[in-house]
């Protein structure tokens, strides 16, 4: 839908799973949710993340596909793998910074949110976006955000990649952009964890 | 082709099997756009031989033959000759008491044998009713869109010798 | 509820390129017109028809690789500015 955008906001996650139980509803990829669920630190807090795939402007799941199977439409969409092409190889899965992509087993093909492209080409908003309570996960208008303390950002940084991406993260007001390091977040054995406390 | 292409960030390959759909639209139109220059290349090199060819080209000798005496034939009547190999099949017709004209048998429509009609006083294909003049091998009617070929006569003594053909 | 009408803009330089293409048809057809009569021409035993036939053929192709450079530099633009973000 022309004028619309797609935020999501961590932070506003409550761990309901309405969008996880809304995405699972769907007849199109035969009952298996598509939307990214975590927990952050389940060992110290009950914070949860809902994430979709953030449809990169230069995907680095199509660009390591080796049987160019997954595509980018002109609407800027990433969709799911082609299911002639796609040789259940993990390549996309291994590859995408976000962890995003799913490798579907049973079918031998990767799937992942297509922004309810059967729903948004017959001018519906995604479905996540509509059940999600407190709205972290948001098809909104910019004009919609702007009472908001957080600003919507769009780039990340994984290392000495920069990635743009069409969804965008709400982010802290003074970010340019999200800048992960992989390592910051590499999860840590007990005896390591015991060795620094 | 690898010299005509401009200089690109990214290889051939990414380009022509790339990820964004909207792309494929544009791989195919250039493809069909260089076939497409490569065919009009062609036609320039075909014109471009036919220059060559035609720089070639020596201009065309013709043997000097006899082929009927004078008195030989009757007014209004023809014989049929040929010239100048014995594949031509040519006519002559002796239209007055010293006139004789010679053009080639061959109907320049589909290469039917032309004969003499007296009562039309013309030269007539029977194929497809093309119609020739009997004075200069004109086209007077019918699908034939170039005239006959003419056999230039020589008189020496009695004797009538073919020199050349024209047209 | 918004529009549902609405589409994403349409690719830029699609139409310049089809343009381009519709030309460089029409100047191969004339293009095959010409080599065809040059032909029948040198093979009716005229020989002062091929060198001007041969000129235009070549000033036609002239204009079909200028053509074919002018697809190839649009492709290449609007690739360029799809990938710094300004064609979103």
């Amino acid at each position: 839908m022309f004028g619309y955008e797609f935020y999501v906001d961590p932070s506003r996650c409550i761990g309901c799973r309405s969008c996880v139980q809304a995405c699972e509803e769907c007849e199109t990829h035969r009952g298996k949710s598509m939307i990214n669920f975590d927990f952050v630190e389940r060992r110290e807090s009950i914070r949860s993340a809902a994430y979709v795939c953030w449809h990169c402007d230069e995907p680095t799941c199509a660009q390591v596909c080796p049987a160019d199977a997954i595509k980018k439409g002109e609407d800027g969409i990433v969709h799911s793998s082609l299911k002639p092409r796609c040789i259940a190889c993990n390549n996309c899965v291994v590859a995408c910074p976000f962890g995003i992509p799913k490798m579907m087993i049973p079918e031998q093909q990767m799937m992942k949110c297509d922004m309810c492209y059967d729903r948004m080409s017959i001018g519906k908003r995604p479905m996540c976006a509509t059940v999600c309570p407190s709205q972290a996960l948001a098809y909104v208008k910019p004009e919609d955000l702007v009472h908001r303390r957080e600003k919507p950002t769009n780039v990340f940084y994984f290392g000495t990649q920069k990635i743009t991406t069409k969804v965008y993260m709400m982010a802290p007001a003074d970010r340019e952009g999200i800048a992960l390091d992989v390592m910051d977040y590499m999860w840590e054995e007990d005896h390591e964890m015991a060795e620094t406390s | 082709m690898r010299w005509l292409r401009r200089v690109s960030s990214e290889p051939l390959w990414k380009e022509e099997f790339s990820v964004h759909t909207a792309d494929e639209r544009y791989v195919t139109r250039r493809q069909l756009t260089k076939f497409l220059v490569l065919t009009s290349l062609g036609m320039f090199v075909g014109n471009i031989w036919i220059v060559i060819r035609s720089l070639l080209r020596k201009p065309p000798s013709f043997p000097q033959r006899v082929v009927a005496t004078h008195g030989e034939i009757p007014v209004g009547g023809v014989k049929l000759f040929t010239y100048p190999a014995d594949e031509d099949h040519c006519i002559l017709i002796r239209t007055g008491d010293s006139a004789y004209v010679a053009y080639s048998q061959t109907c320049t429509h589909l290469s039917c044998a032309v004969y003499y009609s007296r009562e039309n006083d013309r030269l007539e294909c029977p194929c497809h009713q093309g119609f020739f003049s009997i004075k200069d091998g004109a086209v007077l009617q019918g699908p034939p869109s170039r005239p006959l070929p003419r056999i230039v006569l020589e008189v020496r003594g009695d004797q009538l010798i073919a020199s050349e053909v024209k047209g | 509820m918004p529009n549902s009408t609405d589409l994403p803009p349409p690719s830029r330089g699609l139409t310049a390129i089809s343009g381009a293409m519709s030309l460089i048809a029409v100047l191969l057809i004339v293009q095959i017109w010409l080599l065809s009569s040059a032909l029948e021409s040198f093979l009716a035993g005229n020989q002062h028809t091929a060198v001007p036939a041969a000129i235009f053929s070549g000033l036609m192709f002239l204009a079909c690789l200028g053509l074919y450079f002018f697809v190839d530099h649009t492709d290449l633009e609007v690739r360029s500015t799809r990938d710094r973000g300004e064609d979103r």
